[in-house]
């Protein structure tokens, strides 16, 4: 037996840290969606099983839910699908749309029951509201069972462990083993995370999402291929990179003008812009130099190479021992500003501050006067 | 600089050349009357300072002396930066201009042309003129030095004075570009805020304003996204809760149903009980009612044996009290009578009371009597007294013939009129007075009285008529005199027409003297008042009475006390005590009362009780009556209820037997009674109620059915609006334009910073340089005028503002003090202004005709205060009024009329 285990596709999330490429986005999980069904067909699986949290939310554009079905139906293969926590089995669900009976090869499991598939048993573990402390596998330990049969689990739900304020459709981490289940395919979590059993085979494991959600996911973007050869055998897992998309977050302490430089030449080593999201996060000390190097830093990311670029240079101060933010002003009234500006700019700073001097507003006031003047001079 | 000599030709009222100089280093006042030609000298100063020699137009064709075609010259000598220079000028035509510079104690040249300009005013100011005249802006240091005629307000200074003055102070406010920078500062400030420090709104608004716009509507589109997300989550909950209830309301129906067929079951024997019961009840109803009966006739044969006995021991009290009472009765009747006679006796002793009360009263009416006549006798007395002080005052007043108030006001006008006729007549003679030098004598021809009238040496004698004098001085003259023809005879007519009515007036007193018939008509006023005074003293004694009466009321007085003294004969030697009579018969009748009173309460009580007594015989009487009625009563009942036949014994036995009966019906009865209450309430209610059910059961799942579907269509519609990816949008939007509006808020207050941060540092920097200036004009303020102005404000270009009086601490501006004050307030300004731009280099203060407001005494103080300015300035002071310089002795005085007209002032 071969099929592919997937889950948490997510269809229609939000993205709300990415400006204005939400959209694009968002047609991008759908377009990955097509990869995936080639993947399958290339690997020659038998089916495909979904654990769970297709849609973001039943109340999705009902055109994705169309879209999502049309894929699916050029598959080839039977596909199994149980509701997710995100899109539970209620009424309006989008389980309720025609498109799903109108795909044929795409089974959506309602209830727990078991169902015949090739070469075996499967046990859907549907979920029917948003929140419950219920593991949603109990129902398959006391289920009939047939010796010679392979037995494949689908469920939606946080394997112990995993560290969480409430456990959500908590399963436990033999629940494979308790259920008797050759394997048991995991959806909720979205990266890839697997849970080998006393024997050392692996029965249970997270697919994680097949295109990484945000910035600083770990493992995420991937399917498993999962081949069996008989009941009672150790699963054979393949991981395939599905992600098309490369999230890059860029954490950076300034100290020295070549870091900024360095910078500079991180972002530009990115191979496939187009397809990058790049956040950058810098701290520390700018030199009137650096301060150059990252008005060209902001032009490279504001220029639409990057599908998404964002800079975030707010904790950034003035350098102190750069004499230059207050010699290169006029001397006088400018000059003397600036040397209180900077002074303001030193979240040290021990004199009093007037209302709205923080040294965040005050060092981005003093490079304001700073560039007024190296606009003067030029 | 400092001004050696000035020469000047062809310009204005100099047509000729003249020349003023050489001016002293310190002070110099240059007067001349007004229209001399001093504000024109102030001209040709500037002009030959300031002006390219190539200027023309109407205001140089002006300066051209009237009716001359002139071309105006003009030479200015000067010392600066340690040189002596002199520069000449020639405007319009053949226009020259030439500068030189004194080398070897000779004037050799050092440049021409516009060169020669633009040098010279270079050492003056940077700020050029152009192709045109200079005006106050081009002056440069002059603009504060020198002060055009009446003109000592200071202006806004512009230009490099400023830079100048704040060099000399030795602050360096900025480096070069200041301005620069500066306004770009603004400029951006300007992009974000208005004037008042607010953010932009409107066309030209900042991004900030729109991004936080966009977000409200934004946040608003979020709102209604949530709400309808809400409701499809709601939807989709309340479908799932209509499908319970449906499900539970078909659950409840079955077992409604099942229970609906118990019940029925349980009602049909609990009918059948029910019948049992009502039969069982109805045979014990009988029995008992059987029981009652005989219960009841024996209770009443005992109870009228009972009763017979009582009312006959009651029938043998009355009897007995009736003999008692009629005796009472009897015994009573006696004791009223005597009672009654005892107070007819006490009645008799009244006549006593009535003696002595009449004793009194006649003691009384004696003693009041006696009193009465004294006072009579005393008033008839007084009466007659008074009547005759009357007559004999009014004889007297009879015997005084006296004007009376009318009369005299008619003498007063008619002297009035004598009075006034004399004064015209005096009024209308002509006088002639004649004060001879020696003696002699003169003859009156006209005149009031002719003939010769004796002259005497020194002493003057007067002639007077009308309507001519004439008098002959023997063999000097005939003098004449007239003057002014009035009616001098209607005058003496009007005066003896008064004389006249005079004498009627006054002629039957026998005087005509005013002030004696004034006498005379006071001595009447007195006696009139003598009489009045006795009159009303009579009329006070008669009280309203007349004497006849009075006299009348002595005589039934008399009368009164004969009759009293024939009955008791002894009060005229010893009068009764009308007091002690009183009380004596007060006494007397006090006891009689109490006597009667005793009597009749005695009499009362023997009443009282006879009454109570027959009272009581009436009531036993009665009660006798009605007991022998009630026995009889009770034996008729007793008879009746015995008349059956049977004896006590066998009406027990029947009894006993009724009651055995009734027992056992009652027994059957609760035990049916006991079976119904196992049922409970009557099942029929129960199958009621539970009838009610099954069709609320059935009508709920229909009516949960139909909000089901309902709901359904609903959710249909819900779904179709893809409420969360409306959500997400517009989620994604305000994450985007929160972004957004952060990134540019911190810009936005960092351009408030920045530019709030110059302004403060500019601030700082000018108030540091205008603080030295501020305290020296101040101290020469106060030096003039006194403390009472408080200090200068002067604002940025140290021009004069207000005055901060130390008494309120508030500012005052200029408009609000006066004249004089202002113009002192100006000059010091300007001379603390001086006074620094002097320290590296002595400087030209002119004053053309200024300080025409300050009085005496503070120009007095103004006065030691040029002098002292003397000592580091070159002070040129232009007036027409030399007179109010003259304490300045140390002062050059140059009179510019005597130089004009070929003459040297002192």
């Amino acid at each position: 037996m071969k099929f592919l285990h997937t889950a948490d596709w997510q269809i229609g999330m939000k993205y709300s840290h990415t400006g204005e490429v939400g959209t694009r986005l968002r047609e991008e999980r759908i377009n990955s969606l097509r990869v995936l069904v080639e993947i399958a067909r290339a690997h020659e699986a038998e089916f495909m099983l979904v654990a769970g949290d297709m849609f973001e939310d039943n109340g999705v554009e009902r055109v994705l839910v169309q879209k999502v079905a049309d894929i699916l139906a050029t598959a080839g293969m039977p596909v199994f699908v149980i509701p997710g926590n995100h899109d539970p089995c209620v009424p309006g669900s989008v389980w309720e749309h025609p498109a799903w009976e109108e795909a044929g090869n795409v089974t959506v499991l309602l209830s727990e029951c078991p169902v015949e598939i090739p070469g075996g048993l499967l046990y859907p573990c549907p979920i029917r509201e948003k929140y419950s402390g219920m593991d949603p596998t109990t129902w398959i330990h006391n289920a009939p069972r047939n010796t010679g049969d392979i037995r494949i689990g689908i469920a939606h739900g946080t394997v112990e462990g995993v560290c969480q304020e409430v456990q959500e459709y908590p399963v436990s981490r033999n629940a494979a083993e308790r259920a008797g289940l050759d394997y048991l395919a995991l959806g909720h979590w979205h990266s890839l995370a697997t849970y080998p059993g006393e024997d050392g085979a692996v029965r249970m494991a997270y697919s994680g999402t097949h295109e990484a959600t945000k910035f600083g996911e770990r493992d995420s973007g991937n399917i498993l291929v999962v081949e069996i050869e008989g009941g009672g055998a150790a699963p054979v897992l393949t991981p395939i990179h599905t992600g098309e998309l490369e999230w890059v977050v860029i954490e950076k302490e300034l100290r020295e003008e070549r870091d900024i430089a360095e910078l500079r030449a991180q972002i530009e080593s990115v191979k496939t812009p187009g397809k990058a999201l790049v956040d950058i996060r810098l701290a520390g000390l700018l030199t009137t130099a650096g301060q150059r190097e990252l008005s060209r830093i902001r032009e490279i990311l504001e220029s639409g190479r990057f599908l998404f670029g964002r800079i975030d240079a707010a904790r950034l101060r003035p350098a102190p021992e750069d004499e230059n933010w207050v010699a290169a002003l006029p001397a006088g009234v400018i000059r003397e500003a600036g040397s209180r500006l900077r002074e303001l700019a030193d979240p040290a700073f021990a004199g009093r501050r007037t209302d709205g001097a923080s040294p965040e507003i005050a060092a981005r006031a003093l490079i304001e006067l700073y560039a007024i003047v190296s606009e003067e001079t030029r | 600089m400092i001004l050696r000599a000035l020469r000047v030709a062809g310009w204005r009222c100099f047509a000729s050349s003249v020349e003023v100089g050489p001016f002293a280093e310190g002070l110099n006042v240059l007067y001349a009357p007004n229209a001399t030609g001093k504000s024109t000298l102030f001209e040709a100063l500037l002009r030959g300072l300031l002006d390219g020699h190539r200027v023309s137009g109407r205001e140089m064709e002006a300066i051209r002396p009237w009716g001359r075609s002139l071309s105006p010259e003009v030479s200015v000598e000067f010392a600066h930066g340690g040189s002596e220079y002199r520069i000449t000028k020639r405007f319009l035509e053949a226009a020259f201009s030439k500068l030189e510079r004194k080398e070897n104690g000779r004037f050799v040249p050092l440049a021409e042309g516009t060169k020669a300009d633009e040098k010279v005013r270079c050492m003056l100011t940077r700020e050029s003129p152009g192709s045109g005249l200079a005006r106050p802006k081009h002056w440069g240091l002059a603009q504060v030095l020198w002060a055009p005629q009446g003109d000592l307000a200071l202006g806004k200074l512009s230009g490099d004075v400023l830079t100048d003055i704040r060099a000399s102070l030795g602050t360096q406010i900025s480096g070069s570009g200041m301005g620069l920078v500066e306004k770009k500062v603004e400029e951006i400030y300007g992009q974000f805020f208005t004037v008042g420090g607010k953010l932009k709104s409107g066309a030209g608004a900042p991004a900030l304003v729109r991004l936080k716009d966009d977000l409200q509507r934004a946040r608003h589109r979020r709102t209604e996204a949530i709400l309808q997300q809400q409701a499809f989550d709601e939807t989709a909950r309340r479908i799932e809760e209509l499908r319970a209830y449906r499900t539970q309301a078909k659950n409840d129906e079955e077992v409604i149903k099942k229970l609906l067929r118990e019940v029925r079951s349980s009602a049909r024997r609990y009918q059948e009980l029910s019948a049992e019961k009502n039969q069982r009840k109805e045979r014990l109803e009988r029995v008992e009612a059987q029981y009652n009966g005989l219960k009841s006739q024996l209770d009443m044969i005992k109870l009228a044996r009972q009763d017979c006995k009582e009312c006959e021991v009651l029938l043998r009290r009355h009897e007995e009290d009736v003999v008692w009472q009629r005796h009472e009765v009897d015994s009573r009747i006696k004791e009223e009578a005597r009672t009654k006679a005892a107070l007819e006796d006490t009645r008799k002793e009244r006549k006593a009371v009535d003696s002595a009360r009449e004793l009194a009263e006649q003691a009384r009416r004696y003693l009041e009597s006696v009193k009465s006549l004294t006072s009579l006798d005393k008033q008839i007395g007084q009466i007659e007294k008074a009547r005759r002080a009357l007559a004999e005052t009014k004889k007297e007043r009879a015997g005084l013939l006296a004007p009376d108030a009318e009369t005299l006001r008619a003498v007063r006008e008619a002297l009035r009129r004598c009075d006034a006729a004399q004064v015209r007549i005096d009024a209308a003679l002509i006088t002639l007075e004649v004060t001879p030098e020696s003696g002699g004598s003169l003859t009156v021809v006209e005149g009031e009285r002719t003939g010769n009238v004796e002259l005497n040496s020194g002493s003057p004698t007067r002639v007077k008529g009308s309507p001519e004098v004439v008098v002959e001085l023997v063999g000097v003259a005939r003098i004449r005199a007239w003057g002014p023809t009035g009616s001098i005879e209607q005058y003496r007519n009007e005066r003896t027409l008064a004389e006249q009515e005079l004498d009627k007036l006054t002629m039957p007193f026998g005087v005509a003297d005013i002030e004696k018939l004034e006498e005379i008509e006071g001595q009447a006023r007195r006696l009139d008042r003598k009489v009045n005074e006795a009159q009303t003293r009579l009329e006070a004694l008669l009280s309203g009475e007349s004497g006849e009466s009075i006299e009348m009321e002595r005589s039934r007085a008399r009368m009164t006390l004969a009759k009293t003294l024939h009955v008791h004969p002894d009060w005229e030697k010893t009068p009764p005590d009308d007091e002690i009579l009183q009380m004596a018969a007060q006494r007397v009748r006090s006891s009689f009362i109490d006597k009667v009173e005793e009597a009749e309460r005695r009499w009362e009580i023997a009443q009282s009780a006879l009454s109570e007594i027959a009272q009581q015989e009436a009531a036993t009487g009665a009660k006798r009556e009605e007991a022998t009625k009630q026995l009889k009563q009770l034996t008729d009942k007793l008879a009746k209820l015995s008349a059956d036949g049977k004896s006590d014994e066998e009406r027990e036995k029947e009894l006993g037997e009724a009651e055995r009966k009734r027992g056992e019906a009652k027994v059957r009865f609760e035990e049916t009674e006991r079976k119904l209450l196992e049922f409970g309430d009557d099942p029929a209610v129960a199958i009621e109620k539970l009838e009610k059910k099954l069709e609320a059961a059935g009508e709920a799942a229909i009516k949960a059915l139909e909000d089901e579907q309902r709901e359904r269509g609903k959710m249909q519609q819900l779904s179709s609006l893809g409420t969360y990816s409306v959500l997400v949008r517009a989620e994604e939007e305000i994450a985007k334009l929160e972004a957004q509006a952060e990134g540019e808020q911190l810009r936005v207050d960092a351009v408030r910073l920045m530019r709030d941060m110059v302004v403060r540092c500019r601030r700082e920097a000018v108030s540091a340089v205008i603080d030295p200036v501020k305290e020296r004009a101040t101290r020469i303020l106060r030096r003039i005028a006194g403390g009472k102005l408080g200090y200068l404000a002067l604002d940025e270009s140290f021009v004069p503002v207000a005055v901060i009086p130390g008494i309120s601490g508030k500012e005052v501006s200029l408009e609000s003090i006066s004249g004089g004050e202002k113009e002192q307030v100006y000059l010091a300004t300007r001379l603390a202004l001086a006074e620094v731009l002097a320290e590296k280099e002595r400087q030209l203060v002119v004053l053309d005709d200024v300080l025409t407001a300050t009085d005496t005494g503070r120009l007095a103080r103004v006065m030691i205060i040029l002098e002292e300015a003397a000592q580091r300035l070159q002070v040129l002071v232009l007036t027409c009024h030399p007179e109010r310089y003259r304490g300045l002795e140390r002062a050059n005085f140059i009179n510019l009329e005597g130089i004009a007209g070929g003459k040297e002032g002192r």
